[in-house]
């Protein structure tokens, strides 16, 4: 089964054209990069993966079902399985570090109890959040305030929170757009494993195309809106990926 | 020199005609109510010696009453004055802990932070008839002064307990409200947006990324309306609701400046304590200082 099918979709804002008549699909726990220059249209295809973006034109499909028809809570139950690790991370900065995560659940539990788990979570939930924390290297931190801790210490929150959603797919952003090489490394790295760990899907916009090729069995290229490169990093010829960016140098050139 | 006022001058530009009309504009005013530098003096001896006693009052408040005929089965001062600040701040929590709740539910409906995205055409014009009466009804509630409200309400009432206590809740819910709303729409919608990506609904969202993040901000400015009313529920004295306001009313109206100055210092203290509890508890809120 198809985790995420598009077919010729488009996306504007205003009269930018941001997707461009893009058809891809992705199968459930397959792993993919989307690179490409900044303005490319990643962050926008990454939306509309998870719905919260509807295109202006084409169709998408998630887990196999054409969301076109569906409604609110049919789309709110549908996001409820996908994680998103937005660029900005969008962490509570001044709750703790068990709060932020447990919010991960939310989509699935509803109001009510989301807001006792805010102030009451069960002696369960801290157990499996101290695991994840584990997981992810930051359980000192679990009763922490997420405003005190490093940048790095702070994606791994927002990865755990993605985590506790225990999702079938998992869509990040940019997670490495600013963070240092190495712990950049560290990121994708961990992102992968538990992609092959726990089975869900993984889609990942990359500006780093070195950490694209290591870590990715799949690369999805895209420029101005639409797919140019789509396959193995093997089998994409090292000039079309080079390319890629190359051309935008040249542009950011001609803009200066 | 006057190169350098001529500079100065080219470097205020326009600003130099906004700070001169606002001069000019308060010395119209000044001139329109009639207001001369004498008028900031006592006009004849008595009232300068009166004045005077006042102000030495001041150094040697009193620890008995000046008031002779006061029996001696009554209070002593102290006991009196500390009743008084018990009461004042009766009325202050009462107030607020109307207030708070009223100003939540009027902020709540008077921000648009929640209001779900996309938003069907017959929502949005409940949520916007909503809006409008909730910004209505602030706006209505804080534009009239509490002592009028405590006037208004009075005369409708009687004094009473329930007359000064709704009396200060009505403007202090407006001012809440107003204040509420546009906290909580100031606040950053990342955490809500990631949220809402997860599934999260409309309201959730709200009390699960917004609001915890607004909520120092609120708390903190919740104890600054805390002190107001404290200080407003004082000054219902002066139209007969019994505070401290009363009995520096009756001690003033009797020349008893003493008396006064220990009510006035009562009242202080009472101000000063709250203002260190509120601070503990905003360093509580934000132990690291960084939001």
């Amino acid at each position: 089964m198809s985790a995420f099918e598009l077919e010729g979709i488009s996306c504007h804002y205003g009269n930018l054209s941001a997707v461009d008549n893009v058809s891809l699909q992705i199968e459930a726990g397959e792993r993919v990069a989307l690179i490409g220059p900044s303005g490319s249209g990643k962050t926008t295809l990454l939306r509309t993966l998870n719905t919260i973006r509807a295109p202006d034109r084409g169709t998408v499909s998630v887990f196999g079902d054409s969301v076109a028809e569906f409604r609110a809570g049919d789309l709110r139950r549908l996001r409820s399985r996908i994680a998103f690790l937005p660029q900005d991370l969008g962490l509570v900065p001044n709750l703790s570090v068990l709060q932020n995560v447990i919010l991960g659940s939310g989509g699935k539990r509803g109001t009510w109890r989301s807001l006792r788990d805010l102030v009451l979570p069960s002696k369960a939930d801290v157990l499996r959040i101290h695991e994840i924390l584990e997981r992810v290297g930051i359980e000192e931190k679990l009763y922490h305030r997420t405003d005190t801790l490093s940048g790095g210490q702070r994606q791994r929150v927002a990865i755990a929170r993605a985590l506790f959603q225990d999702p079938e797919a998992l869509l990040a952003d940019e997670p490495v757009s600013s963070v240092d090489p190495a712990r950049a490394r560290d990121t994708v790295e961990l992102l992968t494993t538990l992609s092959e760990e726990k089975g869900f899907t993984l889609c990942v916009s990359l500006h780093n195309l070195e950490l694209a090729r290591e870590f990715f069995p799949r690369l999805v290229g895209m420029r101005r809106g639409r797919v140019v490169v789509d396959g193995a990093p093997d089998s994409i010829p090292e000039e079309k990926l080079s390319e890629l960016y190359e051309l935008e140098a040249a542009e950011m050139m001609d803009d200066a | 020199m006057s190169e350098e006022a001529g500079s100065g001058h080219r470097r205020l530009g326009g600003r130099r005609w906004v700070l001169l009309s606002l001069a000019a504009l308060f010395l119209l005013c000044a001139w329109h109510v009639g207001l001369t530098p004498a008028g900031l003096f006592p006009p004849d001896a008595e009232r300068w010696d009166r004045a005077g006693r006042f102000f030495a009052a001041a150094l040697d408040p009193a620890f008995d009453y000046q008031d002779d005929t006061v029996p001696d089965s009554a209070d002593p001062i102290l006991i009196k004055g500390l009743k008084g600040i018990v009461l004042t701040l009766r009325y202050a929590v009462a107030a607020m802990s109307l207030a708070i709740p009223a100003g939540l539910l009027l902020g709540f409906f008077g921000s648009s932070a929640w209001w779900p995205e996309p938003c069907g055409r017959g929502l949005k014009a409940v949520l916007r008839t909503g809006f409008v009466l909730s910004r209505f009804l602030m706006s209505f509630a804080r534009s009239i002064h509490e002592l009028i409200w405590a006037l208004l309400i009075l005369s409708a009432l009687g004094v009473s307990p329930i007359a000064g206590m709704v009396a200060l809740a009505i403007p202090f819910a407006g001012t809440l409200g107003k204040v509420f709303s546009e906290l909580i729409d100031e606040e950053a919608r990342s955490a809500a947006s990631a949220l809402k990506s997860i599934g999260h609904r409309p309201v959730q969202t709200f009390l699960t990324g917004i609001l915890p993040r607004a909520l120092p901000d609120l708390v903190t400015y919740s104890f600054y309306r805390f002190e107001c009313a404290l200080r407003a529920s004082a000054v219902l004295g002066f139209v007969g609701i019994e505070t401290i306001g009363l009995y520096i009313q009756l001690s003033h109206e009797e020349f008893y400046y003493r008396e006064v100055w220990t009510y006035f210092y009562l009242l202080l203290a009472l101000i000063v304590v709250v203002d260190l509890w509120g601070a503990g508890i905003r360093s509580r809120l934000n132990p690291s200082g960084t939001v």
